[in-house]
């Protein structure tokens, strides 16, 4: 595998090549944050902004994120890693940026690790593939030496449970929701504006961390992003009081996949899967 | 007076608090610690650093009920809900968190308007604070020395507890702590040697490292109001913010609060919740007129009340460099850094 610092310098010197030549006007990259533990979402504008560029271990954020921030029709670089890549592939498909506008810049990447937790970042909390789905450009060796894990394996214990306990286990962890929207303000798919939970008439959940507004917050965000979800599992990450919102996510995104043949950001000409009609779409949803 | 017990005894102490009223104190969570109220005396565990979320919530909490009402009916038919407060103990606040006791007190409980909910909240507690650990280093987060705050800093608490090996030494600071350490009789008098201990620790809690800067309320405050209008200075600090709210729900000094009515069939109910000025909504207007639509100035607000209004108007910054907000934003944005470039800029 390409180490770290190789992809850096590639992120850097490819960043630099297109903004001098005014192939796109912000390169959306890692920058440094106060320690190399902690690194940034950075928009690098000018080729001066190309020298923090950073990337390490520690750079998990989904970039797809700040796509929508700049005017339509501006020319973007972006760092993709694989589940980054994917919810660039689904902003595509739901007409959120056009593809022509991006140069997207690939990072294979295995052994990322959470910074809170120093754990290794694999299939149990994202997609758990390791090189970019689409890209315009590989910044490094694509890794094929690891074994594919299912993303779904990591459910077979959620799974084992009857629905009360199911049901009791997210009304205990939606308890500990504090409703900072961290969640939603980290995923690349969330962009409704505005969200449901911000509207006031009407008012669709009350404003207090508890239930069953948490709940109502929850699982709307949940349904919302069926079959849309493309398990960065960025949610997780940063919510500050651990919820497993991945669990979920990957459980509807499991069903979509068995039910339509589909996963979320899989294939620029896909349509998204619940916008999409065919004859022989499962039934199962209507039972 | 100076007491002290074994940290293994600790639980003793937490069930005589429990038997006088209600006792806060940390209990790991797996997010990390955080304050709780405790029902069992063993949850009680001083093996923290810091809490993930501040203390605040004791005295502010995240959400509080004022009236009940019901829909249709005239006002007076509305009920108020009252407190009744037991006597609460607070144990095991860090000298940061206890230095924001005071600064949240200007805004609940000293300018003219007095928030009877706070005020009572803070009658009816006694405040444990607890010196950091000086054998350990602080977090990389951590930077209340450039906010002139030791690590083991005894004002503003009730009782102040320091760590001796395997004994709490704990000193009672005003006449409410006092009292109450007179009355626990599981503790153990303190010895001249301890006395010494105590001094010493907490003159050597003003040299504990933490980031630090020359940091002069006068200069931040000139300095920050120059840059207002430097929009490229604060699009760059905040191009990675994702406008969530954890920096301010974790914030020990965040006060912001938005009065909601709660109407289900009929039955209503008003009551503070905690805001954030990092929301989209936070300053939308009736008319649909929204004044902070970015997320540079719903930064630049945040980072201005607490380093420059906030001095303007009280004569001291809002912040007491815990790092919370910094330690868990999820895109590593860090308060320290902002201040630091603002300065030089």
């Amino acid at each position: 595998m390409t180490d770290f610092k190789q992809i850096e310098n590639n992120l850097k010197k490819e960043a630099k090549r297109l903004l001098e030549a005014g192939e796109v006007t912000v390169a959306l990259a890692y920058g440094r944050g106060y320690d190399a533990k902690h690194p940034m979402p950075f928009a690098a504008k000018t080729i001066a902004d190309v020298e923090s560029i950073v990337f390490n271990e520690y750079c998990n954020f989904n970039m797809a994120r700040y796509l929508m921030r700049y005017p339509a029709e501006t020319k973007i670089a972006i760092a993709a890693k694989a589940a980054d890549s994917r919810a660039i592939i689904q902003l595509v498909q739901e007409e959120k940026v056009r593809r022509e506008d991006l140069v997207i810049l690939g990072i294979p990447a295995y052994g990322m690790k959470n910074q809170k937790t120093d754990e290794v970042v694999d299939s149990k909390t994202t997609c758990g593939l390791y090189n970019p789905v689409l890209y315009d450009i590989l910044l490094g060796e694509e890794v094929h030496w690891q074994p594919v894990v299912s993303p779904y394996d990591v459910l077979a214990e959620y799974e084992a449970m009857d629905k009360e306990a199911r049901w009791a286990f997210w009304k205990k962890e939606f308890d500990k929701c504090i409703r900072c929207y961290a969640c939603r303000k980290a995923c690349p798919m969330c962009y409704c504006d505005p969200c449901f939970i911000d509207q006031n008439k009407p008012r669709w959940a009350d404003k207090a961390p508890q239930s069953p507004g948490n709940m109502m917050y929850h699982l709307t965000r949940f349904h919302h992003l069926a079959g849309r979800c493309i398990d960065c599992g960025e949610c997780s990450r940063a919510c500050p009081v651990d919820i497993p919102l991945y669990l979920f996510h990957k459980k509807v995104a499991k069903e979509c996949e068995e039910m339509f043949g589909q996963a979320a950001g899989m294939k620029l000409e896909d349509k998204p899967v619940l916008v999409d009609f065919r004859v022989e779409d499962s039934d199962k949803i209507l039972e | 007076m100076l007491k002290k017990i074994s940290i293994n005894k600790i639980s003793e102490l937490a069930a005589a608090l429990m038997g006088k009223g209600l006792l806060l104190a940390p209990v790991k969570e797996n997010s990390g610690h955080n304050f709780a109220e405790i029902k069992d005396p063993e949850q009680v565990d001083l093996g923290f650093h810091n809490t993930v979320a501040s203390p605040k919530a004791a005295f502010f909490p995240h959400k509080e009920d004022f009236i009940k009402y019901e829909t249709g009916k005239p006002m007076d038919a509305a009920s108020v809900i009252g407190l009744n407060l037991p006597p609460t103990f607070l144990l095991g606040v860090r000298p940061c968190d206890v230095k924001s006791f005071g600064i949240m007190d200007i805004h609940f409980n000293a300018s003219g308007i007095i928030d009877p909910y706070w005020k009572q909240r803070r009658e009816a507690t006694t405040i444990f604070g607890f010196a950091f650990d000086l054998e350990k280093p602080a977090e990389t987060e951590e930077f209340y020395q450039t906010l002139g705050i030791g690590a083991a800093d005894p004002e503003g608490s009730d009782v102040f507890m320091i760590k001796n090996g395997g004994n709490l030494l704990l000193d009672s600071i005003t006449p409410k702590g006092e009292k109450l350490l007179g009355e626990l009789k599981m503790l153990n008098e303190g010895k001249a040697a301890d006395k010494k201990y105590y001094d010493e620790y907490v003159k050597k809690g003003k040299e504990y490292k933490t980031r630090s800067m020359c940091l002069e309320p006068g200069a931040i405050t000139k300095k920050l109001e120059d840059l207002f209008q430097n929009t490229d200075f604060w699009n760059r600090v905040s191009s990675a913010c994702i406008s969530c709210g954890v920096c301010t729900f974790v914030c020990p000094t965040c006060y912001c609060f938005d009065i909601c009515d709660d109407t289900l069939f009929g039955q209503g109910t008003r009551r503070r919740v905690w805001d954030a000025c990092m929301f989209t909504d936070f300053t939308l207007e009736a008319s649909g007129h929204n004044p902070r639509t970015q997320a540079y100035q719903r930064l630049r607000q945040k980072i201005n009340h607490k380093y420059s209004y906030h001095v303007r108007k009280y004569g001291v910054i809002s912040c007491v460099g815990c790092g919370r907000c910094t330690k868990h934003c999820p895109v590593n944005i860090d308060i320290f850094s902002i201040i630091e470039a603002a300065m030089k800029a």
